[in-house]
């Protein structure tokens, strides 16, 4: 409680202990469905990015770190309190949104806040400010004494962060929050919680099964399929390692792989587009050469920031091609700044 | 990195989330210094929370309507009787402080449980909100206990504080310290059954109400087992009454065979079950079906019966309530 929360730099010299750490954190239901597996992983403080396709583990594991729901084996630690044995605490200093819709719809806005704000453990007078100042926060002004059933999507949504922050966490769980919303509503929901990450010092785990938008705002990414650990690595390591250059043709992509490979340059195939590791500038000669020979319609030439969307191929040739390639694999990459 | 995006991401994300207003959000994050209470406190919280709610305060005029008409109806009749008393020549109480108006009170608790017991706990699940209390420093248990408390509380408002009137009214008129001795020594036992009648009744209605999170379903399933059971319970009853040799209507002779049946069928119904245990425990006044006869053990286990079964459906409802 008396670290100094407004400053992230205070926060993090104050605690070494990661913001969540499992160790083979197992989670089966029944003797057929395994929705974590031999997960071990460790958070840092900041924005973190829980990436993983609907049904890939990710509100199982959200469930398990509240200490809502026992692991079958393993650990799992947030602030360095234990999940099984200190989960009220945990809750205590934690703050969640759910996917789904929460709000009872014939209450105003402050007075659920403010509800939800007792519930966390904040006395009535100051339950009051606080679901004041969160609903300010998250850019409700006179719209919060009118009930939440006359709110539009990205208000409730909005109201649902709110609620979570109205009990002064030290991290924020957020479960698809960018679920429903328009693309300005998808933007206005990143920047807050970018914001909430950067100039509040809480630390936030953002979860999403599109992972394009969430790359924007994250510092580290965990990258989560079928209850296992793909990816775990800072963004930093994401950008470095991102030595990509898209080509899109109109036709004739596959000759054009073809004729690439034969010049010694590895491509993979993503939609319509046909990415190449670059090499150095002699890549870009031959992709020019190549199209050039084969007269093909080129559309795009692209150098790009590596895409997270490439993570979830991880047995991929992509990535299997780009660890061997690059010398700055993604496991243990320092921050490049 | 992080001071880059958060000095960029400060100006945009005002301008993005409220046009025009972005003066007042400079003031910045506040941290919360004061005290964090624990579960106690929090399921206090809850419990006068639920307890508001099920009068209809910090709601709307709509939903005050049923729950303040049933508890006027129920004062109604210590109302009357101060009234007849200040009027009548004889300063006797009309009405009994242990049984009150018997068919009365059943009926006004059928409606006030089956509208109330629903806004407890079937809004929360209708609207989803329950995963966000889980998500609190409190246990599962403690949303239904809380509930509960706050329900009994409510159900004891409604039957206890007529009673309570009934003897202010009645006090009023009576005079001397032995009068007034003696009614005090009346209403505690009546005030006892009132709280027998909340904290078995609330279970009941709560776990009946927890069933769906649809209202309709929720009020349905609330009234249509209290009104099948008490039914049931006073049509069993007058037939094997009526069917007794020495059977003379609604007095039931605790002598023949078939007015055991009579005995037994009470049974059946929370309602004539509370109010047998109350006969068995020494209650006086003329019941509101038949008196337990010497069937009072069975009425009490079915009392403790009925507690358990309710509370216990009650808490598991709870605990398999999913959070995400």
């Amino acid at each position: 409680m008396t670290v100094d929360h407004a400053s992230q730099a205070g926060y993090t010299a104050g605690t070494d202990v990661p913001v969540i750490a499992t160790t083979a954190l197992t989670k089966r239901f029944g003797a057929s469905i395994t929705a974590l597996d031999e997960l071990t992983m460790a958070v840092g403080p900041g924005i973190t990015g829980l990436v993983g396709a609907n049904g890939a583990g990710k509100s199982t594991l959200i469930k398990i770190l509240l200490g809502l729901l026992p692991p079958t084996r393993g650990k799992a630690a947030v602030l360095g309190l234990d999940t099984i044995a200190q989960g009220e605490q945990i809750r205590g200093v934690t703050g969640y949104m759910p996917e789904h819709d929460c709000l009872p719809p014939d209450v105003t806005a402050t007075e659920f806040v403010t509800h939800m704000a007792r519930m966390s453990g904040i006395s009535p007078t100051a339950a009051k400010e606080r679901a004041a100042e969160s609903l300010r926060h998250v850019g409700l002004y006179e719209e919060r004494y009118r009930q939440i059933g006359t709110y539009s999507t990205g208000m409730k949504q909005r109201v649902k962060l709110a609620q979570a922050l109205a009990g002064d966490p030290r991290l924020l769980l957020l479960d698809e929050p960018t679920n429903g919303l328009d693309p300005a509503g998808r933007t206005a929901m990143l920047d807050l919680i970018s914001r909430i990450g950067n100039e509040f010092g809480i630390s936030v785990v953002v979860s999403s099964h599109l992972l394009g938008e969430i790359e924007q705002i994250c510092d580290q990414l965990i990258v989560i399929d079928a209850g296992r650990l793909l990816r775990s690595a800072t963004m930093s390591a994401f950008t470095q390692a991102s030595q990509v250059l898209a080509v899109e043709v109109d036709e004739g992509g596959d000759l054009l792989a073809a004729e690439l490979a034969a010049s010694g340059v590895s491509t993979f195939r993503a939609e319509r587009e046909l990415l190449v590791l670059i090499a150095g500038d002699a890549t870009y000669d031959a992709v020019r050469d190549a199209v050039a020979v084969l007269g093909l319609p080129l559309i795009r030439l692209e150098q790009r920031r590596h895409r997270v969307e490439e993570l979830f191929r991880a047995d991929s040739a992509l990535a299997v091609a780009e660890q061997a390639g690059t010398a700055a694999g993604l496991t243990g990459a320092v921050d490049g700044h | 990195m992080a001071t880059d995006s958060a000095a960029g991401s400060s100006g945009v994300s005002a301008g993005a989330l409220a046009p025009g207003t972005g003066v007042i959000h400079d003031i910045g994050y506040q941290t919360y210094d004061g005290p964090r209470f624990g579960r106690r406190t929090i399921a206090l919280a809850l419990c006068t929370q639920s307890l508001r709610s099920a009068f209809g305060f910090g709601r709307g005029a709509k939903a005050k309507i049923i729950p303040v008409l049933a508890f006027v109806i129920m004062c109604a009749p210590a109302v009357v009787n101060a009234v007849i008393m200040a009027l009548g020549r004889s300063h006797t109480r009309v009405i009994s402080y242990d049984a009150y108006v018997g068919s009365l009170r059943v009926l006004v608790l059928v409606v006030f449980i089956a509208s109330q017991a629903p806004e407890l706990v079937s809004r929360d699940l209708r609207s989803r909100v329950l995963p966000l209390y889980f998500a609190r420093p409190i246990r599962r248990i403690d949303y239904p206990l809380a509930k509960y408390a706050a329900f009994a509380l409510a159900l004891l408002a409604v039957i206890d504080i007529p009673v309570l009137l009934l003897y202010f009214g009645t006090i009023m008129q009576v005079h001397g310290g032995a009068a007034i001795w003696a009614q005090t020594r009346g209403v505690v036992p009546g005030l006892l059954v009132g709280l027998m009648w909340a904290v078995v009744l609330a279970p009941i209605g709560l776990a009946l109400a927890s069933v769906s999170g649809r209202r309709a379903f929720s009020t349905g399933s609330v009234a249509i087992f209290m009104f099948m059971t008490w039914t049931l319970t006073l049509v069993l009853t007058r037939i094997a009454a009526s069917t007794s040799p020495h059977g003379s209507g609604a007095h039931l002779s605790s002598t023949a065979q078939v007015s055991a049946a009579a005995h037994l069928f009470g049974l059946i119904s929370p309602f004539t079950v509370l109010d047998g245990v109350r006969q068995w425990l020494g209650g006086t006044s003329h019941g509101i079906v038949a008196d337990p006869g010497g069937y009072g053990v069975a009425y009490g286990v079915m009392l403790l019966a009925f507690l358990v079964v309710s509370l216990g459906a009650l808490m598991r409802r709870y605990a398999s309530v999913s959070v995400s």
